[in-house]
């Protein structure tokens, strides 16, 4: 049963894209795709459950292989619990002109490949999904964006950060093979150099597929110029698959790694969540913040893996699967709730027309259904109760408070840093998103075709829908996958699947229980409020008019925050007024957070490289006898080397 | 049940849901005291209440259900974090567990309604209000964290009521972790509460509002509401700086004597520092508040040191 599934379901997203190529059955084949993916999850999810494995074993050899065990059955769950309602959406918010039949013609190799590395099961196989993974995205972004100046300048930034970066991935597998590692954690000998090596260069190349700090730049560049599904493709899936590659190599096949790992991923992951939402809030395009945002969530998922290899190398087993099954729900739970914003900012882009934040206002009364699920994502992500961002967050906090429980004191600190780090992550995640609530769905529309907005057609509907569902189902019953999460770490055994979290040495979260009574609180006051009310009466503004130029804009709202943090973030503001007759007529502002790892880290590096390019290019003169001139040195130089014996 | 259970379940009910008004009355009475004038008496809050409860709500032109519905949402949280916490070692289980982290979240729960209502009605003064809130709330969250981790490491559990009893006797004396901790934790009180010098409550200048700006357009129930949860903010801080931060009976029915008088003593206490301390500079709270995640950190650290 599970194997027919996997083997038909990507049958089925494969004749999906052919058929989504034609005109005639461009929906039909979307839909495909969609029941297809839709079929590899639920498979997934059931290996998940059933645990065991189907297919081929893992192999060191160059030989291909394919198969699926849970940790591979989690990840396609997670790849068809975004993918399916992601193509639903497509179905509508594609058009079946040339770009869009390309599209979503082309979703059906980047989901194949997707689920090629995941269950690829010796490393050519995985190789060559990681790398048709990154090529086919870049290639979609092209057809959609008809290839403007814009568009080719971020998709060449996007493949060669993630080419220069992903070497590591290449480095990393293929040293694992080398050893005959690829699915035995014996190989690589714990506290060897092949281990670290083979660990940092899984956290560079993997890395920078998923965006971590100070490896993201391409990240908030290219999700947000893909089409509305395929950036909730690259952001709730794509990315997550480079983290599935990181657990496999890092945590299980690496062995039990030195503490000074675990530590280096702590602060990794501290510095891409704290980075990630404080750039976010100062972003003014919808779908740019919601990229930052998931260099955000990335972090936070690289706090349980560290906290995970932290208690692994002190010996505190129970807490380090725990630790991991944190990390892995919360990666579950952030392609949910991201997939989920970035199908609503598409569905708000096609009706208002632009995702400039201040140009948005009051969808909410317009779009009562894409607004209403919106609003559920921006609650998940800043991880608020009952939602299932928040009981992610929990656990990573439970797991992080346990690495000074067990650890000597330097470890210990850090992991007091990054459970404060961690804290401050949400307030500012809360900060950020009560802002995008405001200024796209609550307020005065500002401006007038955001007021002549019209809800988004019945399958786009459905795909919100059912993620926001997703989102607040998981948030009640985050348990019943959190079991089975934890017992993926290799060395726990298996953990029974309860709906609430009950953990040793806690307080315990039962989800369910304080959603009911978080639910039944608030509409109890509600229906003791009653309907009275006075006459409607205009917002207080001290007497003056409320104009709309006066309305709050995205950066007055986060104005403190700039303010409390200049010393860090330098932003810059230019004021510039212009006089007549000793009286100012016109001030002109302008105010920017520039991104001081771009600034600071990348600049120089590519100032320095193109300075080099230059002047190795003076080597090509054109002229023969120059390069007559060389042979003649180089021959020279062989021989008394050769005369000297350097050489031969 | 047992019958400390039962017990502590009444007081929490009885004094986080019924008498958490007269904390905050309690603050203004005996500050009116110590500046000389005669002030309101203790129980003015609950006059308000009633009083608001009577009133019909202000519906402000072009809001919607967001705006509606954020009062009874902010108090649900409230009430809910009054559940959560246990007034001693023991209580009932109302279905909601007593884990301390699980806290950060429903108060960031109760900002979010009132920040996102504040939007809604799009009211400047309220949104200034929202916005520097939300900004000192990224260091509340991440103080609050680290003095209740020192609380968790000291007592060996996230479970409040294994953390009020890990940490009774003169424990906080004796333990240089927890007494960092109830530094840090002071001052969480603070700005939680909005007491100065991160806000004043008596302020009736819309600029200068921190807590109160986001309420300036409710009326009636709605803000009777909001009201409230700002009292039950009181008890759930005052609660737990009573019965983890400062030195407390072993045994429940102990703790449970003790907790009216205690909690007296820290609204006087916050009395105090209302009259002896002016409002700080808004951009220079969040150093204040870092100063106490760091001493929060050392606790930690201390904690660390010291643990065989």
């Amino acid at each position: 049963m599970t194997a027919a599934a996997l083997a038909f379901g990507p049958g089925a997203i494969a004749l999906g894209g052919i058929l989504a190529a034609l005109r005639r059955t461009f929906r039909a084949g979307l839909g495909l795709q969609a029941a297809g993916a839709a079929l590899t999850g639920a498979a997934g999810l059931a290996v998940l459950a059933a645990g065991g494995s189907h297919g081929a074993g893992f192999t060191s050899e160059l030989h291909p292989r394919l198969g699926v065990d849970a940790l591979s059955g989690f990840f396609l769950g997670t790849l068809g619990l975004v993918a399916a309602p992601a193509l639903v959406f497509a179905q509508r918010y594609l058009e079946p002109d040339a770009r869009g039949r390309a599209t979503a013609a082309l979703s059906s190799p980047f989901l194949l490949a997707m689920a090629g590395v995941v269950c690829a099961r010796d490393p050519v196989t995985f190789l060559a999904g990681w790398e048709s993974m990154t090529l086919v995205p870049a290639t979609i972004i092209l057809v959609a964006r008809g290839a403007d100046r814009r568009s080719r300048q971020t998709v060449f930034t996007y493949l060669a950060v993630t080419h220069l970066g992903g070497a590591g991935t290449w480095v990393s597998v293929l040293l694992l093979a080398g050893a005959g590692g690829i699915g035995n954690s014996a190989a690589a000998g714990a506290g060897s150099g092949l281990q670290a090596a083979v660990v940092l260069a899984a956290l560079a190349g993997m890395g920078t597929k998923a965006g971590v700090m100070p490896l993201h730049v391409w990240l908030p560049r290219a999700h947000p110029i893909a089409p509305a599904p395929v950036s909730a493709l690259m952001s709730g899936v794509m990315i997550k698959v480079a983290l599935y590659a990181l657990v496999r190599v890092v945590v299980e096949w690496a062995g039990p790694p030195p503490l000074w790992l675990g530590v280096l991923v702590l602060a990794a992951g501290a510095l891409s969540a704290l980075g990630g939402v404080v750039y976010a809030l100062f972003q003014h395009d919808l779908k740019r913040l919601l990229a930052l945002h998931s260099i955000e969530n990335v972090g936070i998922i690289l706090l349980g893996i560290g906290a995970c290899l932290v208690l692994r190398a002190r010996g505190a087993e129970t807490w380090a699967a725990f630790a991991l099954g944190a990390a892995l729900l919360h990666t579950l739970n952030h392609a949910l709730f991201k997939a989920l914003l970035f199908l609503g900012a598409g569905a708000f882009e096609r009706a208002a027309g632009s995702l400039e934040l201040d140009r948005l206002g009051g969808l909410l009364r317009r779009m009562p259904w894409t607004g209403g699920a919106f609003l559920v994502g921006a609650a998940a992500i800043a991880g608020l109760p009952p939602l299932n961002g928040f009981a992610s967050e929990w656990l990573t906090l439970q797991a992080l408070l346990r690495v000074p429980a067990y650890g000597g004191v330097r470890e210990g600190v850090a992991g007091a840093l990054a459970l404060a780090a961690l804290a401050a992550t949400a307030a500012l995640a809360v900060l950020c998103f009560v802002k995008v609530v405001g200024l796209v769905l609550l307020g005065p529309p500002r401006r007038e075709a955001v007021a002549a907005a019209e809800e988004a057609p019945a399958p786009m509907r459905a795909a919100t829908a059912f993620l926001a569902l997703a989102c607040v189902a998981l948030g009640a019953a985050p348990g019943l996958l959190f079991g089975p999460l934890a017992g993926l770490a290799p060395w726990a055994g298996p953990a029974p699947a309860r709906a609430g979290l009950q953990l040793p040495g806690t307080g315990s979260l039962p989800a369910g229980g304080i959603a009911l009574v978080l639910a039944g609180l608030a509409a109890a006051l509600v229906l003791l409020r009653g309907r009275r009310s006075a006459a409607p009466a205009p917002t207080w503004a001290c007497g003056q008019l409320v104009e709309p130029a006066l309305a709050w804009s995205s950066a007055g709202f986060t104005k403190p925050l700039r303010l409390v943090l200049e010393l860090v973030l330098r932003p810059e503001r230019e004021v510039a007024g212009r006089e007549a007759g000793g009286v100012l007529q016109e001030v002109a502002y302008r105010g920017h957070v520039p991104h001081l790892i771009d600034e600071r880290l990348y600049r120089p590096v590519a100032r320095l490289s193109l300075a080099g390019a230059a002047r190795a290019r003076r080597l090509q003169s054109g002229s023969l006898g120059v390069y007559v001139a060389y042979l003649i040195g180089l021959v020279v130089t062989v021989l008394a080397a050769a005369r000297l014996g350097l050489v031969g | 049940m047992s019958g400390t259970a039962l017990a502590a379940g009444a007081v929490q009910v009885g004094g986080g849901v019924a008498l958490a008004p007269l904390l905050p009355g309690l603050v203004q009475h005996w500050k009116a005291r110590l500046q000389g004038r005669r002030g309101p008496s203790p129980v003015q809050p609950f006059r308000e209440l009633r009083r608001l409860f009577g009133k019909s709500a202000v519906t402000v032109e072009g809001t919607g259900p967001v705006y509606r519905l954020a009062p009874s949402a902010a108090a649900a949280a409230a009430a809910t974090a009054v559940l959560l916490v246990p007034p001693a070692a023991a209580g009932p289980d109302w279905g909601v567990g007593h884990d301390a982290l699980a806290l950060a979240g429903l108060l960031a729960l109760g900002r979010f309604a009132v920040a996102a209502a504040a939007w809604d009605a799009a009211n400047g003064f309220s949104l200034m209000g929202a916005s520097r809130d939300l900004t000192l709330s990224v260091f509340v969250e991440a103080t609050l964290v680290l003095t209740l981790a020192v609380a968790a490491l000291v007592s060996g559990t996230t479970d409040l009521r294994g953390v009020v009893a890990g940490t009774a006797g003169g424990h906080v004396w004796t333990s240089p972790a927890l007494a960092l901790g109830a530094i840090a934790f002071a001052l969480v009180v603070l700005a939680e509460t909005g007491r100065q010098p991160v806000d004043n409550p008596d302020t009736h200048l819309e600029l200068t509002m921190i807590h109160e700006g986001p309420l300036l357009e409710y009326a009636g129930r709605d803000l009777a509401y909001l009201q409230w949860a700002a009292a039950a903010r009181h008890w759930v801080v005052l609660v737990l700086g009573a019965q983890v931060f400062l030195p407390h009976a072993d045994g429940v029915w102990w703790q449970l004597a003790a907790l009216p008088g205690v909690l007296a003593a820290l609204c006087a206490a916050l009395a105090v520092t209302e009259t002896l301390v002016a409002k700080m500079r808004v951009l220079l709270v969040p150093r204040l508040l870092a100063a106490g995640a760091t001493l929060a950190l050392l606790g930690v650290a201390a904690w660390v040191a010291g643990a065989p």
